[in-house]
């Protein structure tokens, strides 16, 4: 069994981050994290839990493939709870697909920083235990390395998204303007259009009326 | 993002961006009631439980309690 732990500070407020979280992927900083869905969500006492089924393709080096198995799509189970009144974002993963062999229990933890709340501290602890498997020590080094280089990649993968994120604040308030302008528009449009069939309407009926006249005079 | 069903794709995205919404304008702020994307989250659900039937995604594996119940492997008894 590894443990592997590590701190990382964002330097945005937890709300940024918490709303980042659930749309880390996809992402081109890790492209391994090929789909995620929501199996489970509910609110409970104010906090907010959620189980969602992690697709990944991991890349193992092929001796690596030929003990445990070449599975192309790993698939693990993530739940997590946000507890918005403390603050507090934590997701735990466990691997589904190489049960047998291989677990790798992941936690992830997001809370404002201790000494200044305008950043967010990360957690990140990861068990690896690798078990009847020949080279075992050996194969939990290299899944902690691995998980290493990807936690530098998950990090790298909360920025981007943050800062797509706020492209997108920026973006909005233009959208919702000109959304805004369009709808009055479409609604004068409607009214004139409405006020011009009225006038049609009205003048048919007066025409006919005209029309029924010379009728009613031949009778 | 990806579903694990290609045919659950649009109900996902339809889902996650009212979440997303939702998440960020009313959880944060302090309401807690998630009505708001339910019908949409019901329609996704019965798509992505399908698709796990037919491909043998079985959660209940890890869900499942095992130790205090009866299923708990028990060191076997010393022979006397």
């Amino acid at each position: 069994m590894k443990i592997w732990t590590s701190e990382h500070t964002f330097n945005h407020p937890w709300e940024t981050v918490a709303t980042a979280a659930w749309r880390k992927y996809p992402n081109p900083h890790n492209p391994a994290v090929i789909g995620t869905d929501v199996l489970d969500r509910k609110v409970v006492d104010g906090v907010l839990h959620t189980h969602r089924l992690v697709s990944t393709k991991w890349g193992f080096p092929r001796w690596a493939q030929a003990l445990i198995g070449s599975a192309k799509i790993c698939y693990a189970s993530e739940k997590s709870e946000v507890n918005p009144s403390v603050k507090k974002m934590i997701l735990k993963t466990v691997n589904l697909t190489f049960c047998r062999y291989v677990a790798v229990d992941e936690t992830l933890c997001y809370t404002p920083h201790p000494t200044d709340p305008s950043k967010t501290l990360l957690k990140q602890e990861a068990v690896v235990t690798v078990q009847g498997v020949p080279l075992n020590n050996y194969m939990e080094d290299l899944l902690t390395n691995k998980i290493s280089l990807n936690a530098g990649k998950g990090r790298q993968a909360m920025e981007w998204v943050i800062c797509k994120l706020n492209a997108e604040v920026k973006d909005f308030t233009k959208s919702t303007d000109e959304i805004l302008n369009h709808t009055k528009k479409s609604i004068d449009d409607i009214t004139s259009s409405a006020k011009k069939s009225m006038d049609d309407i009205s003048q048919k009926a007066m025409k006919s009326l005209d029309d029924m006249q010379p009728l009613r005079q031949k009778f | 993002m990806n579903s694990i069903g290609e045919q659950c794709k649009k109900f996902k995205d339809d889902y996650d961006a009212c979440f997303n919404a939702w998440f960020s304008d009313k959880f944060l702020k302090g309401e807690t009631n998630n009505s708001l994307c339910e019908p949409l989250f019901k329609v996704y659900q019965e798509c992505v439980k399908k698709v796990m039937k037919e491909q043998n995604i079985e959660l209940q594996e890890i869900e499942k309690d095992l130790l205090g119940t009866n299923s708990e492997r028990k060191p076997p008894s010393k022979k006397s």
